[in-house]
């Protein structure tokens, strides 16, 4: 049987509202007003084409608020988009925010339920992953008391494993290889260089352009919101090593003094 | 909001709101913009279809919610039995004493009113705050967020459920009170739940736009705990009230000053409720029930942007 490819995206575009977003919305309008439309809309990702075929491990690279974490919040399906269309065939995996969902008042077998229901597995499949899940995590007696007493490795590594127990067909990734500390950051590659390899489509959001290289068959580029390059790993993440460095270090540099003053404040806002 | 107004943002669900993962049978993700519309029916069935699949979510998230309150205390969920008993004696002290006005057997006259009140008030403001804490989880899975105010109310009608432990032993006190009325009890509980409900969705969804909900409902709910037979009768109410038409009509709008001297016919007065007005405020909330899950719905795809 013959499958549609895993990822078909055709001019996906998402907006945000600026008039709902009054936090920035005075900064942003500064900062990007090629992107506001008339109605006051910010295009965080406009045009986007894009198929991914089986097999395919695409990275996604671009400067700070180029639209990459909105395309991934997309696929997920956690934004929907405004215009154009978007299809992604097969069970999806997000690891977007290690530990989100985690009830501090709950341990951790309990928290393990939890997140499971919220993505949607069912308890029995859940509840025969605990051990392995709190193997995996090596937070050893802690287990039975609550989340709130951990630490915060501890509770970033609990993250890791059960986001990382399903094995999804569609994988999203944002930066998640910098978990817990040394050891756990190599047990926790290999998880997710086994699953990129195990899942039929892998979209991975970085910054970190060497392992881009290494994992990634596929890279695109992003800036302002479209895709302005695509094609091999190597020769779109070389490309855009060489662009970086022309313009001076850091994505976004060719910016005048006051807006790069924001860069740093708007990356946190973004990531968060 | 306006957002939404706008024509083209027609996205409309996202099959059923959830996405199964490995092992299970494979789902996709189709959104196409423009496609054609379900309609207010069909967005609510599918709501309440993705509800239906995710009830396990909704019983993690009332265990958790009940717990928080227990936890991190000296006599931990005791509290949910100690609380409105406290709140009780309270009220019986600045009512029934310093205003002097007890009615015969007047903790049981308060309790069967407070109690209800209580849940409904602590429903509704932990509902407000229920989708715009959870921003998180919301930003990683994809989930039908309507089981986070639902989850609200579910927690809060357990603590209440606790309460009735001290509201029944005051029969021990007066045993003569006790008739069988009290049979009604469910019924007027469910007519309570089909009307926090739906308020406690919309109050969710307006929090996430305008954080300054959450005073609205505080103080709101204040005003309509005094224009509710809580702590009088409701005759009284409104004899009170008839020099000020308007405060007297949003009495007579109020659905929960009908629910209340609901409760306090069959657990007080030991007669039967007064059924007409009982249908009608049971029967006026399916209309509203069904508008709220239908502007969440709409509401939900902007959620995650705004936040």
């Amino acid at each position: 049987m013959k499958h549609p490819p895993p990822i078909h995206l055709q001019g996906v575009g998402v907006s945000y509202d600026m008039r709902l977003k009054r936090k920035r919305s005075i900064r942003r309008s500064v900062t990007h007003r090629s992107r506001i439309d008339g109605k006051g809309h910010f295009w965080a990702l406009r045009g986007i084409d894009l198929t991914v075929t089986d097999g395919e491990t695409v990275a996604v690279v671009g400067g700070n608020g180029a639209g990459k974490s909105t395309l991934l919040l997309t696929l997920a399906g956690i934004i929907t988009p405004d215009e154009g269309s978007i299809q992604v065939y097969g069970n999806i995996s997000t690891l977007l925010h290690v530990g989100a969902g985690f009830d501090d008042e709950l341990n951790a077998e309990e928290n393990i339920l939890l997140v499971g229901a919220f993505l949607g597995v069912p308890g029995s499949i859940m509840r025969k992953k605990i051990p392995e899940i709190l193997e995996f995590a090596d937070i050893g007696e802690f287990a039975r008391s609550e989340v709130r007493t951990y630490s915060s490795g501890m509770r970033a590594r609990l993250g890791f494993a059960v986001a990382t127990s399903v094995n999804p067909d569609v994988l999203l990734l944002d930066e998640v290889l910098s978990t817990g500390d040394a050891s756990f950051r190599d047990k926790a590659r290999n998880r997710i260089l086994q699953l990129m390899k195990s899942a039929r489509a892998v979209v991975y959001v970085t910054h970190d352009l060497a392992s881009a290289k290494e994992i990634c068959s596929r890279a695109i580029e992003l800036e302002g919101g479209k895709i302005i390059a695509d094609g091999p790993a190597r020769t779109v993440i070389n490309a855009y090593e060489k662009k970086m460095r022309t313009r001076g270090g850091a994505p976004r540099a060719a910016v005048t003094p006051t807006r790069a003053a924001t860069t740093p404040l708007r990356r946190r806002t973004r990531k968060g | 909001m306006g957002h939404l107004a706008d024509g083209k943002a027609q996205v409309l669900s996202i099959g059923g709101g959830c996405y199964p993962l490995p092992t299970m049978r494979t789902a996709s993700l189709r959104l196409t913009v423009g496609r054609p519309k379900r309609g207010p029916i069909g967005t609510i069935i599918e709501t309440l279809h993705s509800v239906y699949q995710r009830r396990r979510l909704l019983l993690y998230l009332t265990i958790a919610r009940v717990r928080q309150d227990g936890s991190n205390s000296l006599i931990g969920n005791l509290w949910l039995i100690i609380d409105p008993a406290v709140q009780l004696a309270i009220y019986y002290f600045l009512v029934g004493v310093v205003l002097n006005r007890p009615q015969a057997n007047f903790p049981l006259f308060l309790f069967a009113a407070i109690l209800p009140w209580r849940w409904f008030s602590m429903a509704l403001s932990s509902a407000t705050d229920s989708v715009r804490v959870q921003d998180k989880v919301m930003r990683q899975i994809s989930f039908p967020q309507i089981v986070l105010p639902l989850a609200s109310v579910a927690a809060t009608t357990t603590s209440f459920c606790f309460g009735l432990i001290p509201l029944f032993s005051l029969y021990l006190v007066y045993p003569d009170r006790l008739t069988l009325w009290v049979c009604a009890l469910p019924l007027i509980i469910g007519i309570q739940v089909m009307w926090t409900i739906p308020f406690a969705i919309l109050l969710s969804a307006v929090n996430v736009f305008f954080r300054d909900t959450g005073n609205f409902v505080r103080h709101g709910l204040r005003l309509a705990f005094y224009l509710s037979p809580a702590l009088f009768s409701f005759e009284r109410i409104q004899e009170l009230l008839a020099p000020y038409p308007p405060a007297n009509l949003l009495l007579e709008l109020n659905p929960m000053a009908w629910i209340i001297s609901g409760y306090r016919d069959i657990l007080y007065e030991g007669r039967a409720p007064d059924w007409i007005a009982l249908a009608v405020v049971g029967l006026a909330s399916f209309p509203f029930m069904l508008l709220s899950i239908y502007v969440f719905r709409r509401l939900a795809p902007s959620f995650v942007k705004v936040l």
